[in-house]
């Protein structure tokens, strides 16, 4: 077992890895009574093309599966429904999926170890039939629905649509109607074979535990002892630079929303902790609430609130996404990319820049809920959340303004605006 | 001010609310107040030094707003900053939250002219971009057709007329008032937490009155066409005052959660939605059930959820439902102790409404409930408004 302690945060985290592959995190906090638990595999809505371990044939599965898998696997043999037995217990249980991922999840501040038994036997007991996949469709595509009239929604795969050209990021993660109308059961029991084996899954535990006796707790509760071999998955070649400089949506909004994408060289993603740091001071230097760019355009009534602003990485795609609203979005956009442009890192941003993100950091450790979601979506990707705090000190303003050039100077944007 | 100390936080949370009885004359002015204080202050005399002082403050964040609570109007302040162990160097977060409440920049006995203009238009757009939101814009206008002519139904950020008559003399003068006249309630939430002052006032009077306005039921049907895939379906339903802690239970065996009636019929049952549940307003004696479905569903929808309400009333409540429905509020009300922001809400709300509750004996009478209580209950819970936010047929 690995321990990495940070005094400086008075947090510890403890990584094991189990024989059959599986990740196991615990954060452990005294003083909460709140436990949370969360356990996902790599398998998110890219993943629609894969060569199935078992038989070595290639396979492709109709857009939306991997969500639709999350919604089946609450089901059971004998009728049951976990989602609502974990409920009855007083347990917020839930699931989703993203791009690279799908998780299980639950926090409570009772009956930790009776949720514990129903998440890992219902994550491990798959149960599908034509019926009960059948029943499903017509909830997912209420779902599916619900998104269609979310103007964020509209506006981020507008963005991926700007960005990518083959990348299967572009693609809505629980599919279109149409493609959800050919899931099967058999395709739902390929992928479970092949992405739900714990040589491809990571479980975060955050709470009031001994993470010793935590972590025997969660291996006694394991089916598979044996290791996998590894998956290879497929993906489409995607093409350097972007796909579309712009796209609009109309839904009939008042307020019109933007978000501006820079696309990033996956080659040049060597340190992503470092690299997210730097970015988060490149923007919140130059584009924050501090920025003479964002006093520019509150004063002159283009923008209401601070931009939101994001680094998503993962082994097949790199962005920087700045999103907002503004009565005019295009003149926003102009005055962004010309001051990412033009301008470089003070050393007086930096330093107040630092602080704040330090600040940001230390508060994720308020809730286990916080703590366990961070510590996941950065295991997937490789990452040990526990870098950020220490990585913030080694930067240093020649770094940042490296990245500055190299991804904002030197790069071409996209703009997506939902109006 | 009032304490409340935990060990489970890396940070402490201070508030200050300054609580008005809403009327509709006062309800666009004062949401207006919090957006012009947080621009500047004599000594942070515009956004960019407050934003400096608080990134400096190691990411301090400083919030603000207003809220409906029954029939008051609250405007609220946090601010939000790392307890002392993690602050490489000590702030003094209180004296910056008491700077942006209770000393603006003034200029010529009023606002800073600029800021009043430039909030003035933010709080048009976001009144005129109501309609963005699906989901909250058609339970807002439920609220608003169930409460039509009572203090309930004002919009919280009040109306675009009543704005343009706004101007920063007149603003600053509501703004002494309510500083001399409001209740004042100060919290902060953390350890090693500093103290609050609060400016000397000259007025004894207080403004507020426990009292819920008498609403009349309403009986609406209101269908309102829009461009949407999925139409919003809102049925608002009027309770007894009391017992708070029945209803409650009885508005969780309905509608919250996985477990309860709505969410099995209308969704796994008859698949007609991916979500539906319904939430109690405890001190407006109301419940609001909440759904989307196709537009062409929608008899068969209301009608599912009035079969639900019947049930209820004819004791139709199995154990398992009476049992997770229970555990649902209690396990979710002893969460409060894990967010800073819920704490200060919970006794905020307890202190306003007179009833000073500790957490744990509001949890209690929750479990002292039984299914008897709730069949007995449900005969007194009336349906008063349904609203449907639907598109094309």
């Amino acid at each position: 077992m690995k321990i990495i302690k940070n005094n400086k945060i008075d947090e510890s985290v403890y990584i094991e890895t189990l024989e059959n592959g599986m990740k196991i995190i615990v954060v452990p906090k005294k003083n909460t009574k709140k436990k949370y638990v969360i356990w996902a595999t790599k398998f998110g809505s890219i993943d629609n093309n894969f060569i199935e371990p078992k038989t070595g044939k290639e396979i492709k599965v109709p857009d939306g599966v991997a969500h639709y898998l999350e919604h089946k696997m609450f089901e059971n043999e004998n009728g049951i429904d976990s989602l609502y037995k974990m409920m009855a217990l007083g347990l917020d249980a839930n699931a989703y999926t993203t791009n690279d991922h799908t998780a299980f999840l639950f926090a409570g501040t009772d009956n930790f170890y009776e949720g514990l038994d129903e998440l890992m036997n219902y994550v491990q007991s798959p149960y599908f039939t034509d019926q009960n996949v059948e029943k499903e469709r017509g909830i997912i595509g209420q779902e599916i629905g619900r998104y269609d009239d979310e103007p964020d929604w509209k506006l981020y795969v507008n963005t991926m649509d700007c960005l990518y050209t083959n990348n299967p990021i572009k693609l809505d993660i629980a599919g279109t109607v149409e493609s959800i109308s050919k899931i099967t059961k058999e395709i739902l029991y390929s992928c479970y074979n092949t992405f739900y084996h714990p040589s491809n899954m990571v479980m975060c535990i955050s709470g009031d535990f001994e993470p010793e006796k935590i972590i025997e707790e969660v291996k006694k509760r394991i089916k598979t002892k044996e290791k996998n071999e590894e998956i290879k998955r497929i993906y489409p070649k995607e093409q350097k630079g972007i796909n579309k400089k712009q796209k609009e949506a109309n839904m009939g909004i008042n307020m019109p929303m933007f978000m501006i994408g820079y696309k990033d060289e996956l080659e040049q993603c060597d340190d992503v902790v470092k690299k997210d740091l730097a970015i988060q001071i490149i923007l919140n230097s130059l584009l924050g609430k501090t920025s003479k760019i964002y006093q520019e355009l509150y004063n002159d009534g283009l923008l209401q609130t601070s931009l939101d602003i994001s680094y998503e990485y993962s082994k097949t795609y790199a962005h920087v996404l700045i999103a907002g609203e503004s009565t005019d979005p295009k003149k926003v956009y102009e005055k962004i990319e010309q001051t990412l442009k033009k301008e470089n890192v003070s050393e007086e941003d930096f330093e107040r820049s630092k602080k704040k993100i330090y600040g940001d950091i230390v508060t994720e450790y308020n809730d286990v809920e916080e703590i366990g979601r961070m510590y996941l979506s950065d295991a997937i990707k490789d990452i040990n959340s526990m870098d950020y705090i220490d990585k913030i000190d080694e930067i240093d303003i020649e770094y940042v303004n490296e990245i500055l050039n190299k991804l904002f100077k030197e790069n071409e944007s996209v703009l997506s605006i939902v109006r | 001010m009032n304490i409340i100390k935990t060990e489970t936080f890396k940070t402490n949370l201070y508030a200050i609310f300054l609580t008005v009885p809403m009327n509709k004359d006062t309800v666009t002015i004062n949401s207006l107040i919090p957006a012009v204080l947080r621009r500047g202050t004599e000594k942070y005399p515009s956004q960019l030094e407050i934003n400096k002082k608080l990134e400096e403050m190691y990411g301090a964040s400083f919030n603000c707003g207003v809220d409906k609570m029954g029939d008051y109007q609250v405007l609220k302040f946090y601010i939000e900053i790392l307890s002392n162990k993690y602050l490489p160097e000590k702030q003094n977060a209180t004296k910056f939250l008491e700077e942006l409440v209770f000393n603006p920049l003034v200029e010529n006995n009023g606002f800073k002219r600029e800021y009043v203009d430039q909030e003035k238009e933010n709080i048009r757009r976001i009144i005129e971009s109501r309609k963005d939101n699906k989901a909250k814009y058609s339970l807002d206008r439920c609220i608003e057709e169930m409460f039509e002519g009572e203090i309930y139904g004002l919009y919280k950020f009040g109306n675009v007329k009543d704005l343009e008559k706004i101007d920063e003399k007149k603003l600053y003068e509501q703004y002494k008032k309510i500083i001399n006249e409001a209740r004042i309630d100060c919290f902060g939430c953390g350890k090693e937490l500093e103290n609050i002052e609060i400016p000397v006032r000259n007025s004894k009077e207080n403004l507020i009155k426990n009292e819920i306005q008498k609403h009349e039921i309403k009986n609406k049907e209101i269908k309102e066409k829009m461009d949407v895939t999925q139409g919003k379906l809102i049925m608002g339903l009027v309770t007894p005052e009391e017992p708070k802690s029945v209803i409650s239970v009885y508005n969780t065996i309905l509608g919250g959660g996985a477990n309860s009636k709505l969410f099995q019929n209308v969704r796994e049952k008859e698949g007609l939605a991916y979500s539906a549940g319904s939430s109690y307003i405890r001190r407006k004696n109301a419940i609001f059930i909440k759904t989307g479905i196709e537009t062409s569903n929608y008899k068969k929808a209301v009608e599912i959820i009035k079969k639900q309400l019947e049930e209820m009333k004819n004791g139709n409540i199995t154990d398992d439902e009476f049992n997770s429905g229970k555990k649902l509020i209690t396990s979710s009300l002893s969460l409060i102790q894990e967010s800073q922001e819920d704490l200060i809400a919970y006794y905020f709300d307890q202190k306003l409404y007179d009833e000073n509750l500790e957490l744990n004996k509001y949890i209690e009478n929750i479990e002292k409930v039984s299914k008897n209580d709730v069949i007995n209950l449900a005969k007194d819970i009336k349906l008063d408004t349904i609203y449907f936010l639907h598109g094309e047929e």
